[in-house]
């Protein structure tokens, strides 16, 4: 047998069409995923549709003449736990400075009536492309309390809102348009906001009373409810799921009593930690006490905690 | 470096004592016959046996990749065991084991295995660098019989596979396109060729042209995130005292093969304007270090292949200052595009090779001048003053004495200027060249590697837009990201924007600013964590009740 004849035609254009070929994959690899996220930007996002009690054209807020916005009164109210009173009280309710609660006078602000839904979230997310990085986030049903949120997320929520109520798609409420007009803005409430909306002036122990009702509240259960299930005639004010369904992140950093609403003086050496409030659908009557303070770190993104809305006016 | 192609003769004009140890390693045999074929086949078989280890079958991309590889092998085996039966003809083997393959592949082995030790997924790459060089043995011999050329069986494959993986992986998901520029690599080397000296060679370094070719194509498509090229680029600094490592490896390169004066020059040439751009600029040109190691270890085993660099010490040393002077630009070019400024040392080498014959016809220019215009024209040349091997050791000496001075002022494994956070800031403060788009580069990459303050910095930059184009959205992100790691003043920016909340860094956050490319000091006492944080510039860390006593005087000021 003989050596084979040598040839090497069109290897020159073959080797081209190896790096062409490879230049084409990688360009392909790479418009397909840019075609993929601008055709499905925001995998897991459900469908919502109609949602009864709550508008689809103003971002799924609810169906009423400030979008869910309940007004609370300025002036004091009385503020952490008396442990004489109630036997639950944690030592971290005491006001210190020789008293066991306060008075502290906040000025008039509005609160959210419910906490923030998943097809509200759904809709943050969908207008800004706010990373979801727990796909859990959004598959709970739309009307239940939106979970799996850090408290950069809710702050980034609130932030957008309050964007959207300055140049909404169509006409606001003209209660709503007039406080807007009038310099109010969305943010997150601060506990002493959070805690007088949730037990009004009268230092009640729950929203409803002094003793803990399961027909009042979503805790001691297995997992949230629809925001507002659970009625609530006695309370101070029409402010549903202030104990229990989620825990609600507050714009308050997690310090001793007396309560201080200042940024200036926040510790800012320390570890984060940042006050929310209300309870969960898991915990005991303890926790879902309106005094109750809970702590926790900005980054968690838990299945117990989610957020609610406030209109405030610096 | 790379060697000269496998079918052709050495080169009538090597070093003496290359000739000498080729004579002794050199074994010829033939082998004829179709049963040759097996051999193809044999280590198409080797890749898909490979594809069931453990680390292959971690991933289906990757093994769908192995098997791939393997199936194109026996495919073409058997192409070319029809073709040669249809034909009358039968493949050869002839074995020649050359000194520059073996040599060089020991050295290469010996960089890999240091580095692997101290950053573990090199030896995690054991099995898959294994595969490519069965695969280029497959590829190179199937190559060559399919071309009707006899196969020279040697290590020749060998250093080519461990030069492309010193310098470029893919991830697993994307590794069938090692194996394509493996392929490509040696592609390369057969086709592109010209005429060179007398004799049809081929034009690039096969490792440098896959490495280069392939680089384009990752720049050009934005794919650099499919490879591990950024972590190769910056891990070898985990090592310690990797620039002595590299530079005593480098030492046995240079003996053998008589590289000196291209990597010597180069590396002066880089340390050079490196200097001189400090002096002017007042900042390091490579923000920490004056050659990077990726670069180092390039000019020692990358760019040196003797069959695509000029032969003549003076071309030679064009060459080395030629790659110096193209690492140096790309690095800027690069980096001023946005795209990744590692692919530096990569890019220039085959446009080096193509330089050659010019080097080439400047040097006989220059030959000509000199004779014509001198009485005695080689009265005071080196090749008079150190003939034969004895201008290499001469070179190499000088060259020892360089690194030994360059080590001296503390240029290669010692403490860099530009490791230090608060050198940048005071830099960028001063306005100092390209100071605050390195300072941004820096936060950013610490803020990628979870550190908060970097985060938060960065963060207040954009918010601010002092150093850079204010972005309150870009901010925000960044505060986000530096509050949801628990840093207290990114949620007071946060939520409350206009604060610019600012404080110092933690001790987690100093773990991760104080590692110099690749120090792990998570384990460090706080004690020694401030005392380092003091050296390097943190003034806060130099408070002795955070248990840093200092040692004497006050802080490094920064700036240099």
């Amino acid at each position: 047998m003989s050596e084979r004849p040598r040839r090497s035609r069109g290897v020159v254009l073959a080797a081209a069409g190896l790096v062409a070929a490879v230049w084409s994959a990688l360009m392909l690899s790479r418009t397909a995923d840019d075609r993929a996220a601008e055709a499905d930007p925001l995998p897991g996002l459900p469908p919502v549709g109609q949602l009864d009690g709550f508008r689809a054209d103003a971002w799924y807020m609810p169906d009423d003449s400030t979008l869910g916005f309940v007004e609370i009164p300025g002036g004091p109210f009385t503020m952490g736990s008396d442990p004489g009173v109630d036997s639950l009280a944690f030592d971290i309710e005491w006001w210190g400075e020789g008293r066991v609660q306060g008075t502290p006078d906040i000025p008039t602000f509005f609160i959210g009536r419910f906490e923030v839904t998943v097809a509200q979230y759904a809709a943050f997310v969908g207008d800004t492309r706010h990373p979801v990085p727990d796909t859990r986030t959004l598959q709970d049903p739309p009307s239940h309390p939106v979970a799996w949120v850090s408290w950069p997320d809710a702050v980034a929520y609130a932030r957008w809102l309050d964007t959207r109520l300055r140049t909404p798609p169509g006409a606001l409420p003209d209660s709503l348009a007039g406080l807007v007009a009038d310099g109010w803005r969305v943010a997150l409430p601060t506990e002493a906001q959070w805690e007088k909306a949730a037990r009004g002036t009268d230092a009640r122990i729950y929203p409803w009373g002094d003793a803990p009702r399961t027909d009042r509240a979503n805790f001691r259960a297995a997992s949230p409810v629809p925001v507002g299930s659970f009625p609530c005639p006695e309370c101070a004010y029409p402010v549903a799921d202030m104990a229990g369904n989620v825990w609600e992140w507050t714009r308050s950093p997690f310090r001793p009593y007396p309560f201080d609403d200042s940024i200036e003086r926040i510790d800012l050496s320390a570890d984060a930690l940042w006050i929310m409030r209300g309870g969960s659908f898991g915990d005991t009557e303890q926790y879902v006490r309106a005094a109750n303070r809970g702590g926790a770190d900005p980054g968690a993104r838990r299945a117990i905690i989610g957020f609610r809305v406030a209109l405030v006016r610096d | 470096m790379r060697q000269s192609r496998m079918s052709t003769p050495e080169p009538a004009a090597r070093a003496a004592h290359t000739s000498t140890l080729s004579a002794l390693d050199s074994i010829f045999r033939q082998t004829r016959g179709t049963v040759t074929l097996l051999l193809p086949a044999a280590l198409g078989i080797t890749i898909g046996l490979l594809s069931l280890t453990p680390r292959v079958q971690g991933s289906a991309l990757l093994t769908q990749s192995f098997l791939g590889a393997a199936g194109f092998v026996l495919a073409w085996a058997a192409l070319l065991a029809f073709t040669a039966r249809r034909g009358g003809w039968a493949p050869t083997i002839e074995i020649s084991l050359r000194a520059q393959h073996y040599i060089q592949a020991c050295c290469q082995m010996a960089v890999l295995a240091y580095w692997g030790w101290h950053w573990r997924p090199v030896y995690a790459m054991a099995v898959l660098l294994a595969a490519q060089v069965v695969f280029a043995y497959a590829f190179s011999m199937l190559l060559a019989w399919s071309r009707g050329e006899r196969y020279v069986l040697g290590f020749g494959p060998v250093p080519i596979i461990f030069s492309i993986n010193l310098f470029l992986w893919f991830r697993d998901d994307w590794f069938w396109l090692q194996f394509l520029m493996v392929g490509v690599g040696f592609l390369g080397k057969e086709f592109v060729r010209w005429h060179r000296e007398g004799r049809h060679v081929h034009i690039f370094n096969p490792s440098a042209f896959a490495l280069g070719l392939f680089s384009l194509v990752l720049i050009a498509t934005g794919t650099t995130d499919l490879t591990w090229g950024r972590e190769i680029a910056s891990t070898l600094t985990l090592a310690p005292h990797i620039y002595l490592y590299l530079f005593l490896v480098g030492l046995v390169v240079m003996h053998f093969f008589s590289i000196t004066l291209i990597a010597g020059t180069a590396a002066a040439v880089l340390f050079g304007l490196s200097a001189l751009y400090a002096s002017v600029t007042g900042v390091p040109y490579f923000v920490d270090s004056e050659i990077p190691t990726a670069v180092f270890l390039g000019l020692h085993l990358l760019v040196t292949d003797p069959s695509t660099s000029p032969r003549t010490p003076l071309g030679k040393s064009l060459f080395g200052a030629l790659y110096g002077l193209g690492v140096f630009a790309l690095y800027s070019i690069l980096g001023a595009a946005g795209a990744p400024t590692f692919y530096d040392k990569l890019l220039c080498v085959p446009l080096l090779n193509l330089s050659v014959r010019g080097i080439d016809h400047f040097v006989r220019n220059v030959g000509a001048r000199r004779e014509a215009g001198a009485r005695r024209p080689d009265s005071l040349t080196p090749s008079v003053l150190f003939p034969g091997g004895m201008r290499n050791l001469a070179a190499m000496g000088v060259w020892v004495a360089f690194f030994a001075i360059m080590t001296a002022a503390g240029r290669t494994d010692g403490r860099h200027p530009g490791d230090s956070v608060p050198f940048w800031q005071a830099a960028c403060a001063d306005g100092r060249a390209n100071a605050c788009e390195r300072l941004l580069s820096i936060e950013a990459s610490y803020c990628g590697d979870n550190s908060a303050w970097a985060c938060n910095e960065l963060g207040l930059h954009y918010a601010e837009g002092l150093v850079v184009e204010a972005d309150a959205e870009l901010g925000e992100r960044y505060f986000a990201r530096a509050c949801e790691l628990r840093f207290q003043p990114a949620c007071v920016n946060l939520v409350d924007p206009g604060t610019n909340a600012r404080a110092e860094p933690r001790s987690l956050d100093l773990r991760l600013l104080l590692r110099e490319g690749g120090l792990n000091l998570m384990q460090a006492p706080e004690s020694e964590l401030y005392l380092r944080a003091c050296d390097h510039g943190w003034r806060f860390a130099c408070d002795p009740r955070l248990g840093s006593a200092p040692t004497g005087g006050e802080p490094p000021s920064g700036v240099a």
